[in-house]
């Protein structure tokens, strides 16, 4: 029976927009498409970069559509969460007027019989704009744009920037070693691998011998040693992005356990200040026990001499 | 073009299925000893190897770092990755063999594409200003360009179907496609609309797997086998990222490809396609020049098994099984990536007269 991991990856993504596209975004906030001529075309929206030559395009903006013709469609029958509404509605190539390329963006309309190949739209402007391509609620049928009554109006300011926000959840089958490892030091036990072939003792998730090219067994498991050395270290000064929780300086440390081949890494410490940290120190694991299962908390000093060994230091792996 | 003479000289492939138990990892475990035992080496024997994979696929920053194990690291190898379909890396490690200095590469793709939702995973990669806020999916670019081809009466739904069916019946023949069976064409014209106007059998199964591909140079090749597949031709290329900045109805990275790859020198007899959803058939082999004789995808192709990352490396292992073991003597293999089919890749591989 396999163990299946579920876990949501968030991309809180912030963009700078640069010279081009900043314009787009903030024309987008005055209710104007713009567009930019490469050569006999007119691309819209604009880019850089001419996509035939690679020649920076001269940055002078031109203002196409508001409405555009169809050129493809197709229909969204079960929006997903990252799509621009939730309720069924097309995606479309759309060629702005002016333009003699086309844009990705949604048409709002009922039922896929609505729609056409040649059909006419026009863009349905939310009220409040931020300069971001949804500041175009989506297109609907006709020529004219539709503008809320409650309108914000434009930004105070020319947009430098955006944000662009998408989660995944991901569904994981565990590794029988991750399991097993994960279900000994619940029992505050740390189970380790020693390759068949080269007798090498893996710490760890990894479960498998890199320098053999080995997947290991679970006949290859063993228990490992709880004291060991810090081979290295790095003190993290938190800054502020989403999800980050810690507010103060904390060290993570590198830990040879003795008698293993390859390190523990980036390991929490304990009762061990930031500024005692250093190549050399002998740590031991420091337990506590929560809802009956045995927790790591991190690495204590045992008190015993430093090791003095130059070479240490690289052991990051 | 002239080029240091390349041979594949190995390969193998995981079963493709809906779910794998297993991690990325275990499945590049598999198939590097199998293609490697395919091969008559072992891992200290490959001097370069390059894999093909993507983070967001996997749900992991820098997920091909604990692949490498896989590889062995001992003694130490040249390594690198692409970002990209295997039949990228296999491209990587066909440069890398040009420099003359080593003997022997590896290439692998691996993906896991049920760990997650393909159509929230696929906007991650595209343009982040204009396709990913509107969650662009693969099979919304898919349905565009399908219905531009449609519109322009390059193909019809009927023929879409045609070849969901073929596909699917050849797919019977092959113990790792992962969807196969007959079907009837009008049966298939009755379903309802996934992406109007692609039903369910004009789109590709979700699949998890990987493959490898091991090639080695001139005599190192006729040394580990009597059956070299030669590389004989190898070349991709790209066009803009948006799709709508791009003439929907024509694949002219494909054409250009072929051009570089030397694919008019001769014809080919087996071509196997990066054909992902049933109307990219039509618009490949125009742009490849290939007339009804040549045939298309024996082993089902992407709509029979469709692991995202291993999927153009598998059309390589296919078209060179088709020289090693049914004796063709000229095949081509294709690969894609981008929306609608912005980047291709034709790989132009003989048997040995
Ligand atoms: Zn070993």
């Amino acid at each position: 029976m396999t163990t299946f991991v579920e876990s949501t990856v968030r991309f809180p993504y912030k963009r700078s927009l640069g010279p081009v596209i900043g314009q787009f975004m903030t024309a987008l906030t005055e209710r104007r498409l713009l567009g930019i001529r490469a050569g006999d075309r007119v691309i819209a929206p604009p880019l850089e970069w001419d996509p035939e030559t690679g020649e920076q395009l001269d940055p002078e903006l031109i203002e196409v559509g508001p409405a555009g013709t169809v050129r493809s469609w197709t229909w969204v029958a079960e929006p997903s969460p990252q799509h621009p509404l939730d309720r069924p509605f097309a995606f479309a190539l759309i060629e702005l007027d002016g333009a003699t390329t086309a844009m990705v963006h949604a048409v709002d309309v009922a039922e896929p019989g609505a729609m056409t190949t040649g059909m006419r739209v026009a863009p349905r402007w939310r009220a409040a704009r931020v300069g971001h391509l949804t500041d175009i609620e989506a297109f609907v049928p006709g020529e004219e744009p539709v503008v809320p009554a409650d309108d914000a109006g434009p930004a105070a300011e020319p947009v430098t920037m955006m944000g662009y926000e998408a989660s995944i959840v991901y569904t994981t089958p565990l590794p029988g070693n991750q399991e097993r490892a994960g279900k000994a030091a619940a029992r505050g036990v740390l189970l380790g691998f020693r390759c068949p072939r080269c007798g090498r003792i893996y710490s760890g998730l990894s479960g498998s011998c890199p320098v053999d090219g080995l997947l290991l067994s679970p006949e290859d498991d063993v228990e490992l040693p709880q004291v060991g050395v810090i081979t290295n270290y790095t003190i993290i000064t938190p800054v502020q992005y989403p999800g980050q929780t810690e507010t103060e300086p904390f060290a993570r440390v590198q830990v040879l356990l003795d008698g293993v081949d390859v390190v523990l890494a980036y390991q929490p410490v304990a009762d061990l200040p930031n500024v005692d940290i250093h190549t050399g120190v002998r740590v031991a694991a420091r337990w506590s026990e929560a809802d009956g299962r045995k927790v790591l908390d991190g690495w204590a000093p045992t008190g015993e001499p430093d090791i003095d060994d130059p070479s240490l230091v690289n052991r990051i792996m | 073009m002239t080029t240091e003479p390349v041979a594949i000289v190995g390969w193998a492939l995981t079963p493709m299925t809906r779910r794998t138990v297993n991690s990325e990892a275990e499945l590049l475990f598999e198939v590097i000893s199998g293609a490697t035992e395919h091969a008559g080496i072992t891992r200290a024997d490959v001097d370069f190897s390059c894999a093909g994979s993507c983070d967001y696929v996997a749900g992991q920053a820098f997920s091909f770092v604990q692949n490498i194990d896989a590889v062995g690291a001992w003694p130490p190898k040249r390594d690198s990755h692409v970002e990209m379909d295997g039949a990228w890396a296999l491209y990587e490690a066909w440069v890398r063999l040009q420099l003359g200095d080593i003997d022997v590469a590896i290439a692998t793709g691996s993906g896991r594409s049920s760990t997650a939702d393909p159509a929230t995973v696929y906007p991650m990669e595209m343009d982040p200003y204009y396709l990913a806020p509107l969650g662009a999916d693969v099979v919304s670019f898919a349905a565009l360009q399908a219905r531009i081809l449609l519109d322009a009466g390059l193909v019809t739904e009927r023929q879409m179907a045609t070849v969901a069916a073929r596909a699917r019946g050849a797919a019977q023949g092959n113990p790792y496609a992962q969807v196969s069976g007959e079907f009837d064409v009008d049966a298939l014209l009755e379903d309802d609309y996934v992406r109007n106007p692609l039903r369910r059998h004009d789109l590709p199964p979700i699949t998890d797997g990987a493959c490898a591909v091991v090639i080695a140079r001139g005599d190192k090749a006729r040394e580990l086998t009597d059956h070299p597949v030669w590389i004989t031709g190898f070349a991709h290329s790209a066009e803009p990222h948006h799709p709508g900045l791009r003439d929907l109805r024509v694949s002219a990275s494909t054409t250009r490809a072929a051009r570089a790859a030397g694919l008019d020198a001769a014809p080919v007899e087996v071509a196997e396609l990066q054909t992902t959803f049933t109307h990219e058939e039509a618009l490949l082999t125009t742009a490849l020049g290939l007339g009804p004789e040549v045939a298309i995808n024996p082993s089902g192709g992407p709509l029979a098994a469709n692991p995202v990352m291993a999927t153009g490396l598998t059309r390589v292992i296919e078209a060179a099984r088709q020289v090693r073991d049914h004796g063709k003597q000229r095949v081509l293999a294709h690969a894609t990536s981008g929306p609608c089919l912005q980047q291709n890749l034709v790989c132009v591989m003989e048997g040995t007269r």
